[in-house]
């Protein structure tokens, strides 16, 4: 029972990195009509970051930041110079997304080399509550992202920019009719979105060694979260998140560590299956729920 | 009057909004029909729902007899009701000729005798043989109206469902579209027009279906219905 | 019928099948030109590719549905081949039937959930396909070697001979490209492939003329399963070793971009980007990883500058200066053709 809470409380430490993910996808699609595959080189990108800081002799906190930072930068500098020519075909965009999978990838091992990078672990405290241990630096991965979460949810959902954004979502060309910038929104969005990885990164990087190739696996996971939860649907993705990390946590306690990412993929297609449109419904373009 | 299609209290909803509540329709054999409403009044919702893209939420559709309500497109493509698009009318990236040769490829078996059986009869039906080796997508808007038309005609239907056939044309495009859609009761097609557009109501039709707000609110000879008071006040100021 | 039009349409398909016929031609000849083993080894894997290339062609280019797993079915076909030499002693001959038959089975499956979900998600379910083959084929014991892989324990014989050889391999494969293309050019010129490319084009119209859209993109599916799972054969037989991560979601990624940089639409497609993509790193003297940034920059710049393919790319681009130069509506292969013809602009 001890070792099993222990293993939920890991398995919702990466689910927290993978909603980071799939919210930054699913806001990125909702918002957008894009689809990012590259968003977990993304990710990757924050982690390299982070371990070049924290190499650097800088701290974890301002590493952190300084990787959420690039990530956006990055964001901004693609979304301007690729994506954006893309927007009325979505498919190309999405192609555009697997060429710069293998470019970031690669111009990553070109630099760094293709092997695990790790830092020290920014908190190495351990609890020991009755019995479960609880490492320190999982519990402030989750608070971190659920704070962070919440944050974004309150600012999509009831600012004054979050309204402006939505309506621009609904019609884009009556919003630019009223005024409302929706080329710099769609700009925005995306490095909100991008943001969002380059945290995800920093604190993937504090859980485990990072290597070029860890975002593939993460985006796979992150996508299949946003789309069971409906692409484009805030809740959906969080509480997929949260579905997938309590399934994940389980097999590792009861022994089947070594099918954990095939979870993902099967809870996905399962859904998708009983309901094409995920649990809480998505959107097939820009439209939020 | 013997009636191919009849549907009845016909409801759809989306969410809270009721598109249509309980419409009542019959379409009769070798007629023109015509069915006007303003914007909104569920015109395309009820043509949407008999071709099979959306199902009803209340109500059926039978096709000479037969219960079709919920069938999808193809199927109700299959049971001899063709209909046109009002967007999106043609392959844009085929050939004129490869496009009416799929239509014809995919036409249902019928026994009824039937005067455009190749492509070529087709397109030199609709008047655009000339073009027949120039991609769909150049071809001007006038045109695809036409090749529309000739898409639908090529799945040999014995209904053919028009959805604003005349919206972007210009007054000798929409002559020549009325020329072509009167003479389809002469072999066996019988039409119904969905349109706001009095003046091509008035060529096309006898019979009017004027919708306003997902409800029916006139039925009859197209000389009663313009003179009912109750259409006059749903059109007051408008395309009168 | 009019006899003009007709005429016209009948002409035109064998047109197309010409150069496809001649480059395959010249293909085989290299041998005789005493090419390196290493030239060959390369030219071997680029037509292994292109076998399933013309798969991903009638899949992407003709019905317009991308996979992103479609190495996973490539490697159903070389886990077949492996699996039915070690347990079964079947040899290279019958494997190849019975591997793309059994690629196009797992083609159904996969198929027909993913298409009941549409556009990206039909994606991403694809892909999600792919890497959870992968996991299998990494989880599963000795029946497939887990993460090291199979052996192949059988050689490849030839009239009773061994065509094990680079040479003979070479020709083996070079007329399975052969066969490919011309099944391809089958299929594009056929009232199937018409109706592929109605659904391409424009799915509602495509269902309300009386066409079973979701049956028919199953089908392209299933069809794409049946070249990828003979590519998949082929691969297991001259790698002589297979491992998952070779049909992992990289090796997918990298059939599109070869797909998209030759043209999925064009019959000469497939061959063009099999042979650049496999070919450029060696003469541009490029290490692994070099490469693969090219190709992923190479794979952005087609998406955006020439959303047909390389050779359409060149064949308009020919076909603006032929006009320049004479004035007249000079008509090039690339505008006749009319599966080149749907601009994706």
């Amino acid at each position: 029972m001890d070792i099993l809470i222990q293993q939920v409380l890991n398995g919702l430490s990466i689910a927290s990195v993978i909603t980071l993910i799939a919210v930054g996808v699913t806001l990125i699609f909702g918002l957008t009509g894009i689809i990012n595959f590259a968003h977990g080189e993304f990710l990757m990108v924050g982690s390299i970051v982070t371990w070049i800081a924290v190499q650097q002799g800088i701290p974890f906190l301002p590493a952190m930041l300084i990787a959420i930072l690039v990530v956006a930068v990055m964001g901004f500098a693609l979304e301007r110079g690729l994506f954006q020519f893309t927007l009325t075909r979505p498919t190309n965009g999405f192609i555009v997304s697997l060429g710069l999978i293998i470019v970031l990838q690669h111009v990553v091992i070109l630099f760094f080399g293709p092997n695990q990078k790790s830092i020290p672990r920014p908190l190495s405290g351990v609890w020991d509550v009755s019995g479960v241990r609880i490492a320190s630096v999982r519990v402030m991965v989750i608070l971190v992202t659920i704070a962070v979460v919440a944050m974004t949810f309150v600012m999509i959902t009831r600012s004054r920019y979050g309204r402006a954004l939505r309506a621009a979502v609904e019609d884009r060309d009556t919003a630019a009719l009223m005024g409302i910038p929706v080329r710099r929104y769609i700009t925005g969005v995306f490095v909100l979105g991008s943001a969002l990885a380059g945290l995800g990164g920093a604190l993937l990087i504090a859980l485990f060694p990072v290597t070029p190739f860890t975002g593939g696996t993460m985006v796979m996971k992150g996508f299949a979260v946003a789309l069971m939860g409906g692409l484009g649907n805030l809740t959906g993705a969080v509480v997929a998140g949260l579905i997938l990390g309590i399934v994940e946590g389980f097999s590792a306690g009861y022994g089947f560590s070594e099918w954990t990412d095939a979870y993902s993929f099967g809870l996905m297609i399962l859904v998708l299956l009983i309901k094409p449109n995920g649990l809480f419904g998505g959107t097939s373009g820009p439209k939020m729920a | 009057m013997n009636a191919i299609l009849e549907i009845r209290g016909l409801r759809k909803q989306f969410g809270g909004v009721t598109a249509l509540s309980g419409v009542d329709l019959s379409i009769d054999e070798g007629e023109i029909l015509g069915v006007v409403g303003p914007n909104g009044s569920g015109k395309t919702t009820l043509f949407n729902v008999v071709t099979g893209v959306y199902k009803p939420t209340a109500g059926a559709v039978t096709w000479h007899g037969r219960d079709i309500t919920g069938l999808v497109a193809h199927e109700v493509s299959g049971a001899g009701i063709a209909h046109t698009f009002q967007q999106a009318m043609a392959f844009p990236g085929l050939p004129v000729f490869e496009n009416v040769q799929i239509a014809c490829e995919h036409a249902r078996k019928s026994a009824r005798p039937y005067p455009w059986t190749t492509p070529d009869a087709l397109l030199d039906f609709v008047g655009l043989s000339e073009l027949a080796h120039e991609r769909a997508g150049i071809l001007p808007f006038g045109s695809l109206r036409l090749l529309g038309i000739a898409l639908a005609l090529a799945t040999r239907p014995s209904l053919i469902l028009l959805d604003e056939p005349a919206a972007g044309l210009n007054d000798r495009e929409t002559q020549t579209l009325v020329g072509l859609v009167k003479q389809f009761p002469q072999h066996g097609i019988s039409v119904c027009v969905i349109d706001h557009d009095m003046k091509l109501m008035q060529m096309l039709c006898r019979r009017l279906v004027v919708l306003d707000f997902g409800s029916k609110i006139a039925d009859g000879l197209i000389h009663d219905v313009l003179n009912d008071p109750k259409v006059l006040e749903v059109y007051l100021g408008g395309v009168l | 019928m009019k006899a003009s039009h007709t005429m016209k349409n009948r002409a035109s398909p064998f047109a197309s099948l010409l150069p496809a016929l001649l480059v395959i031609g010249v293909l085989v000849l290299v041998p005789a030109l005493g090419p390196s083993n290493r030239t060959l080894s390369l030219a071997i894997s680029a037509g292994i590719n292109i076998v399933a290339l013309y798969g991903l062609a009638v899949l992407f280019g003709q019905t317009g549905i991308l996979s992103m797993g479609h190495a996973a079915l490539v490697g159903v076909g070389a886990y077949v081949a492996a699996i039915l030499a070690r347990d079964a002693g079947i040899g290279f001959w019958v494997a190849l039937p019975l591997g793309s038959l059994l690629a196009a089975v797992a083609a159904a499956i996969v198929g027909v959930p993913s298409l009941r979900v549409s556009g990206h998600h039909f994606v991403i379910m694809t892909f999600a396909f792919g890497q959870l083959l992968a996991i299998v084929l990494t989880n599963g014991g000795d029946f497939t070697g887990a993460a090291t892989g199979l052996d192949l324990q059988l050689p490849v014989t030839w009239f009773g001979r061994d065509a094990g050889e680079l040479v003979p391999y070479y020709f083996i494969v070079v007329a399975f490209v052969a066969i490919s293309a011309i099944a391809s050019w089958a299929i594009i010129n056929s009232s199937y492939g018409r109706t592929l490319r109605a659904i391409r084009e424009n799915e509602k119209l495509a269902a309300s003329l009386g066409i079973n859209v979701g049956r028919h993109k199953i089908g392209a599916f299933v069809v794409s399963g049946l070249f990828a799972g003979v590519s998949g054969v082929l691969l297991a037989y001259f790698f002589r070793h297979i491992s998952p991560n070779q049909f992992s979601s990289f090796p997918s990624i990298y059939l599109a971009l070869m797909v998209m940089i030759g043209g999925a639409r064009l019959l000469l497609g497939p061959i063009a980007g099999g042979i650049l993509v496999s070919f450029l790193p060696e003469m541009l003297n490029l290490d692994p990883v070099e490469s693969r940034i090219l190709y992923g920059v190479c794979l952005i710049a087609v998406i955006l500058l020439l959303p047909n393919g390389l050779i359409a790319g060149l064949l308009q681009g020919l076909q603006a200066i032929v006009k320049a130069a004479f004035g007249s509506r000079a008509e090039t292969p690339a505008a006749g053709a009319n599966n080149a013809s749907g601009a994706r602009r």
